[in-house]
């Protein structure tokens, strides 16, 4: 479904991603595992088409440079030039770091606004589903988004992103920030929405942890570079991993 | 008196939210300060007055091509112009301040000055109300006012296109990741405003003549109001344009006109004294605190 071949991106003279290829087969849950400043995020920004964007006003500001190398398909077609709103509307949809909403508008709201190529139609039917994944929402409905917990900040993003109804959903650290608890139900959801409703899922993590054990494969990047990949298990097992990621 | 006043301090009010409302919307939604905004308020007056008296349209028509004139006018400066310079604060004010002054001294030049450039009443008629002459055109500018904002607060809250508007004032890249296209909505953004500024200008101009130094006063009133409220909240133009609104004609009244225009500027003065970012500039507010 997604392929991406020997992609490198620069901002200015740094080297952000150095030659990353990876694969996403349809249905699949893939995840990125890597520290802080591995590149996770340039890669979503990259799938996503978030980076066109920020070039663009980059050049119009005089800022940074930044210069995209290598080439990502999706079903087939070549899309690394493509902005990001034709993505969204082809079923990529990313679900940025930090648990973005729109703090000012309630969930519901922020739902109606996620839902902005969608009927009002649809977006009810989605959101319906949303709250069947994360119950804790339903009491929410009516509260403004910026009063949430981190936790239920992260549901409503997850959520959002589903009523814009992927075919790729993009997560980019759903798990930073949350207690273990909320880990859980975060990645249960995940697991979820997945096998419920087929949506393919590439997601980047540091937790490695809580989630290895769900993905059908991972991606292990250091430095913007692959230095490991192989099926959730294999990698549970491998003995770097663990040094590194599970303190073993 | 009092109650004549405070009759003219609500009319007042009304004409200063239905000034700002364009510039607020502008503001509100791509960030872009349209200094351009007076001039386009001024254009559309003239360009109302040229189809009445240079070809006989009949009045409506001629208010509908004016508005229709604006918002493509709104559209085309976003296009061609600010465009290229999106996101950098002064230049976006540069731009259209220049656009702005190009409008509004080619009307100067042009020498369309005077008593007869005005636009007619919609209905020559008065009324009294509590002892007080108030003509028709007042009264429809406040019934219009309140009209326009419950309109543009159902539109922001129900329909895809505000709903994208209000989701791309809060966070821009957020909004994109849900497809909504910036360049498009500030495009909309800015013809919008644009179009707000002709209907205000076809309510208010009657009251008065048509000039180019109308087109400066209105850009500075509107500003004012923008500000005291808080930049892009409807909430604080509503609040401001009653604190600008009865402060000018109770300082009219009771002190002298030629007071007027301090006051209104002293409020402004005090209000971001107590409230640096306006009375309900709550986002900016988080800002500074960090």
């Amino acid at each position: 479904m997604l392929v991406v071949n020997n992609l490198m991106v620069f901002f200015e003279n740094a080297l952000a991603l150095n030659g990353l290829s990876l694969e996403v087969r349809e249905g699949e849950i893939v995840g990125v595992i890597g520290s802080n400043s591995a590149g996770k995020t340039t890669l979503m920004n990259a799938v996503s088409g978030l980076i066109i964007d920020m070039r663009i006003k980059e050049i119009r500001r005089g800022g940074q440079r930044i210069s995209i190398y290598g080439n990502i398909a999706y079903k087939g077609e070549d899309i690394t030039g493509i902005p990001p709103e034709l993505r969204v509307k082809n079923g990529i949809v990313l679900s940025r770091e930090r648990h973005p909403v729109f703090p000012e508008s309630s969930v519901l709201e922020n739902f109606r606004i996620a839902g902005y190529l969608r009927t009002k139609k649809e977006v009810r039917e989605v959101v319906d589903y949303v709250f069947s994944l994360f119950p804790p929402l339903v009491k929410l409905k009516k509260r403004k988004a910026g009063f949430l917990s981190g936790g239920e900040q992260q549901m409503l993003a997850i959520g959002m992103a589903l009523v814009v109804r992927p075919k790729l959903l993009l997560l980019d650290e759903p798990l930073l920030g949350l207690s273990p608890m909320m880990q859980k139900a975060v990645v249960d959801a995940i697991v979820a929405l997945n096998k419920e409703s087929g949506i393919t899922v590439l997601l980047s993590e540091q937790f490695a942890r809580p989630v290895l054990p769900v993905v059908d494969r991972a991606y292990v990047v250091e430095n913007g570079m692959l230095t490991l990949s192989g099926t959730g298990a294999d990698l549970m097992n491998n003995p770097e991993i663990k040094s590194a990621y599970f303190g073993v | 008196m009092l109650i004549g006043t405070t009759i003219y301090a609500l009319i007042n009010t009304a004409i200063l939210a239905l000034m700002a409302i364009g510039f607020n919307l502008t503001f509100g939604i791509s960030g872009i300060a349209n200094f351009a905004y007076g001039a386009v308020y001024i254009l559309a007056a003239y360009g109302v007055w040229m189809l009445l008296t240079l070809f006989q349209l009949p009045y409506p028509v001629a208010v509908l091509a004016a508005v229709g004139v604006n918002l493509l006018l709104g559209a085309l400066i976003y296009r061609f112009v600010l465009l290229r310079i999106r996101g950098q604060a002064l230049s976006e004010v540069i731009a259209t301040f220049g656009i702005g002054l190009a409008i509004l001294e080619l009307f100067r030049y042009l020498g369309l000055v005077g008593f007869e450039y005005h636009l007619p009443v919609f209905v020559d008629k008065s009324f009294v109300i509590a002892g007080t002459y108030v003509d028709f055109q007042r009264i429809a500018i406040v019934v219009f006012s309140a009209v326009l904002i419950l309109g543009l607060w159902f539109f922001t809250h129900h329909t895809a296109i505000g709903l994208a508007f209000r989701g791309i004032a809060q966070d821009e890249r957020t909004a994109l990741t849900f497809g909504i296209d910036s360049n498009k909505m500030a495009t909309l953004s800015m013809a919008m405003g644009a179009a707000l500024a002709a209907l205000a200008a076809v309510f208010i101009i009657p009251l008065g003549s048509i000039s180019p130094g109308e087109g400066y006063d209105v850009l500075i009133k509107a500003l004012a109001v923008c500000i005291i409220g808080g930049l892009g909240s409807t909430g604080g133009v509503i609040a401001a344009s009653f604190i600008v609104g009865f402060a000018e004609r109770f300082t009219d009244t009771y002190i002298g006109s030629h007071w007027t225009m301090i006051v209104s500027l002293a409020a402004i003065l005090v209000v971001l004294t107590v409230k640096p970012s306006g009375l309900f500039g709550n986002q900016k507010e988080l800002e500074e605190r960090i």
